[in-house]
């Protein structure tokens, strides 16, 4: 079954959010909505993730695709639409009840690492333990664990300052394995890396997948990390999905001129055969059917 | 426009405060002199230099020996400036103040951070409590809440919150949004978010708020020695009254040496707590390397010793024994240990004559307190109630003013010194200028300029309303506006130059006996009849004490007894005022017999 259900979706920023949405579902235009001052993110978003499966949202800068990710967690509320996680509706779920969830099933790795400053890379990575509650000797040794497995054993001493970009996203992702939660966010994780880095990032993703079989959502701008990362990929373009489908079906019947050029550039070959050599998971497998639970 | 009566609502809303909430305004003044005395009590107790080594542990923990050798010299010099006592009562203000405003600034400041209505409403507010000068709400403050410390607290506080607010607000606004939100994504409460990601990452603009509380409390403790405060303020504000430069530098220089270590330690202490500065500060010692500078003794290590020296320190008082005995002797004890507030303006005559009845009360078995005010002040703590006596009311012309608004409250007890006088005066080498007529024609000599003192004194209103107009001055003459110790000043200046100066000034004043100077006569009498030096009580002190009201309404001094008695104090030196008085009475026995007569002691065992 679907781990991630999102039915139609929207976020509009700006005055009077619900009469924008009306009008969006009557067919209006989105810049005719921004002349009034209304900033529609998101529009009409709807999909599935299943359970083990790197998904993976592409598209350019203000497309919409890190608020449609917040809108996961509740990090903000969806305007219109319902996420279900396995079943429950996240919209419907109070303060309380979203926290739980947020420090428990679904963990978030950010573009600019967002680590505490003021607290080492052990407690960095204990965070999301500290939040929920587990007693400071188990959640260090947890916390260890989670270190160990993104490359940074031994550092746990150190401070987030006295770390390169790289090693400091290894973190970033330690504190969000450490809370065992099945669902990873991840927002542009390895943009702000250098190209050399950001392809070492990406490989230890893919060899971390293998064993951990995470239900993930992964945001990019770069088509390349796109295709070597997810199962499936949804494309993105001012607030709707124009695509959603394998890395076959985008290179090889791309929806319109906007997903054809965003693919222009992806090594074809290398990417049709890599698709099945690199993500574990379900290459181009049919939704549902699989369980990596086992 | 039309006048828009702003002053007089402000007038009935003080009025209507005082009787509508005084229960309020004595919880506060007994709250914050409460923790105001006990605090002094702990600084004032240890001897003076054990205290000084306990500050000088504490730079050690801080800041490392560099800076506990210079605590330790600061305080010793303040203590061989005998600013000891003054300096220990201030540093307990200003950590009172200080408590108090960050108790209430760091909540306003975190609530302004969190909700932008707040924000915007507590900005005007705080504008309002930085720029309003103190004076205004400081004697109000009077009615609230006494003389004495507590309104100097109170000016401090009001003065010292806005940076508190300010920069608590700041810091936790600065704080990177995407920490806010990573820590929201982890499931964080708002309010844990507040406590574990907002305030450490504030922290450090937090204390530097907190150091600007701490030196802005500082810049006020002269003002609030104006208004009874007492400690380095009232040293300050006695010298400069008196034009006492050097006694005011010492005393100057014992506020700086106190906003220096408060000052370096609190930014120290930021860095000290805080995660991140101990971030910064382990980075730095691997730059630096190990090094005797660098050495920062363990928490642990401090904690013990400022122990061992306040303990060394408490055990001194136990076994020194305390000097307090009475001094009432036997048959003499009319007070019974009563207490007497007595207010006294840091004029000579007042001074004086304050410290005479300081000790002829503690002779006869009462505890007085004596503090000194600026005027307006002085009268106002009188009024309400505050104060019992003062002795230095110059009526009826150049405190005219203050016994207009004031009498209803006030009983007059008499003169008991006069009459004094008003003049014009010259420094003697200026010639052929004998009396006011004669400085008609001479404006240019004097630059057109008489030297003048406060524009609220009595004699400035008589100066300029009926003096320049009798003897037609108007238009050759101006009359600057300023201070005392301003005129006294430029009185001083000029007589160093050798040039030609007219300052308003009135006798009995330590300046005629100090400079060489002549009274212009006063022909046509224009500045009417001297004052006399009167003694002014609260109402309703007569039938408290009537024997003191007694000895007060009898009290007489002739000009050789009072310029006598002001030359001793003045050679015992500040702060030794009353050895100055028991020198001067014993050159005078039984003088204060002849002021505080006790029945015959047959007659009071009867009683």
């Amino acid at each position: 079954m679907s781990r991630l259900q999102v039915e139609h979706l929207y976020k509009v920023f700006g005055r009077q959010p619900e009469e924008a949405v009306r009008r969006l579902e009557a067919g209006a235009d989105r810049d005719e909505l921004r002349e009034d001052g209304v900033t529609p993110a998101v529009i009409d978003a709807s999909f599935e993730v299943s359970e083990g499966e790197v998904f993976v949202v592409m598209g350019l800068s203000g497309s919409g695709k890190s608020t449609l990710l917040r809108t996961l967690n509740g990090l903000l509320p969806p305007t219109a639409g319902r996420v279900l996680f396995d079943g429950q509706d996240l919209t419907a779920l109070n303060d309380t009840e979203l926290r739980r969830v947020r420090s428990h099933s679904i963990s978030m790795v950010f573009q600019h690492f967002a680590l505490f400053p003021h607290r080492s890379v052990l407690e960095n990575a204990a965070y999301g333990l500290e939040v929920q509650g587990v007693a400071r000797a188990e959640r260090e040794r947890r916390a260890g664990e989670a270190l160990e497995m993104t490359g940074l054993g031994g550092w746990e001493k150190s401070w987030p300052d006295q770390l390169s970009g790289g090693m400091q996203q290894r973190v970033g992702l330690a504190r969000a394995l450490a809370t065992e939660a099945p669902v990873l966010l991840m927002d542009e994780a390895f943009s702000a890396l250098d190209p050399l880095i950001r392809r070492e990032m990406q490989q230890q993703l893919v060899d971390l997948q293998k064993t951990l079989h995470k239900t993930i959502v992964f945001i990019t701008h770069d088509p390349h990390e796109a295709v070597r990362l997810g199962n499936r990929i949804a494309v993105m373009r001012d607030g709707r999905i124009v695509q959603n489908g394998t890395v076959e079906e985008l290179l090889l019947q791309p929806a319109d001129d906007y997903v054809a050029s965003f693919m222009e550039d992806v090594d074809r070959g290398r990417a049709l055969a890599g698709v099945s050599a690199g993500s574990a998971g379900t290459p181009g497998s049919t939704l549902g059917k699989e369980s990596a639970d086992a | 426009m039309p006048r828009l009566q702003l002053g007089d609502w402000i007038d009935s809303a003080v009025t209507y405060l005082r009787d509508h909430f005084a229960w309020l305004f004595d919880i506060i003044t007994n709250v914050v002199s409460g923790m105001y005395d006990g605090l002094d009590a702990v600084l004032g107790a240890p001897a003076p230099l054990l205290l000084a080594g306990i500050l000088a542990v504490v730079a050690l923990w801080l800041r490392g020996p560099t800076a506990a050798v210079l605590t330790f010299a600061g305080f010793a010099l303040i203590d061989s400036i005998q600013q000891w006592d003054q300096a220990m009562a201030t540093l307990s203000l200003v950590l009172v103040a200080t408590v108090i405003t960050i108790v209430l600034a760091i909540p306003l400041g975190i609530w302004a951070a969190r909700n932008r209505t707040v924000s915007a409403v507590l900005r005007p507010v705080l504008d309002f409590m930085q720029t309003m000068p103190a004076f205004v709400y400081l004697i109000p403050g009077i009615f609230f809440f006494g003389v004495g410390q507590v309104p100097g607290v109170i000016s401090c506080i009001v003065f010292a919150i806005p940076p508190g607010v300010r920069m608590t607000e700041l810091g936790i606004r600065q704080v990177d949004g995407d920490l806010i939100e990573a820590a929201e994504a982890f499931g964080t409460t708002s309010r844990n978010t507040l406590l574990r990601v907002q305030l450490p990452l504030a922290l450090p603009t937090i204390m530097a708020g907190i150091n600007q509380v701490i030196m802005l409390g500082l810049s006020m403790v002269v003002t609030a020695g104006m208004v009874g405060g007492g400690g380095l303020g009232a040293s300050v504000f006695t010298a400069i009254s008196q034009v006492n430069i050097g006694l005011g530098f010492e005393g100057g220089i014992s506020v700086v040496i106190l906003a220096m270590y408060l000052d370096r330690m609190t930014s120290s202490l930021g860095t000290r707590v805080s995660p991140l500065g101990r971030r910064a500060t382990a980075a730095l010692t691997s730059v630096r390397g190990a090094s005797i500078w660098n050495y920062r003794p363990q928490t642990g290590i401090a904690v013990v010793g400022v122990v061992v020296l306040a303990l060394v320190a408490g055990g001194m008082n136990i076994f020194g024994g305390s000097a307090d005995t009475n001094t009432a002797a036997a048959g003499k004890n009319v007070g019974d240990g009563r207490s007497v507030n007595i207010g006294y303006i840091p004029w000579d005559e007042g001074i004086a004559s304050s410290f005479l009845w300081k000790e002829a009360l503690e002779e006869r078995g009462y505890q007085p307190k004596l503090s000194q005010y600026d005027v307006g002040a002085l009268y106002t703590g009188l009024s309400a109630g505050k104060l019992d006596f003062q002795t230095d009311a110059w009526l009826p012309t150049t405190h005219q003013s203050y016994w207009d608004k004031y009498k209803d409250s006030l009983d007059d007890l008499g003169s008991w010194y006069g009459p004094t006088s008003l003049e014009l005066s010259v420094p003697s080498y200026v010639k052929g200028v004998d009396s006011l007529a004669d400085l008609k024609g001479q404006g240019g000599k004097f630059k057109g300029r008489i030297i003048g003192i406060e524009p609220g004194a009595g004699m400035m209103k008589a100066l300029n309303d009926k003096v320049l107009k009798q003897y037609g001055l108007e238009g050759e003459y101006q009359v600057t506006t300023g201070s005392t110790a301003s005129m006294l000043a430029q009185l001083d200046r000029s007589l160093k130059a050798k040039e030609p100066v007219v300052v308003t000034l009135w006798s009995p004043h330590w300046a005629y006996s100090k400079y060489d100077l002549k009274k212009l006569k006063d022909p046509m009498g224009a500045w009417g009849a001297g004052d006399g030096l009167h003694t002014l009580t609260h109402k309703g002190f007569a039938a408290k004490e009537p024997q003191v009201a007694q000895w007060l309404k009898d009290f007489k001094l002739t000009e050789p007894q009072l310029s006598s008695l002001e030359a001793a104090i003045q050679d015992a030196g500040q702060n030794h005022e009353q050895d100055g008085v028991r020198a001067w009475l014993k050159k005078n026995p039984g003088l204060i017999d002849k002021i505080a007569p006790v029945k015959k002691p047959a007659a009071a065992a009867k009683g």
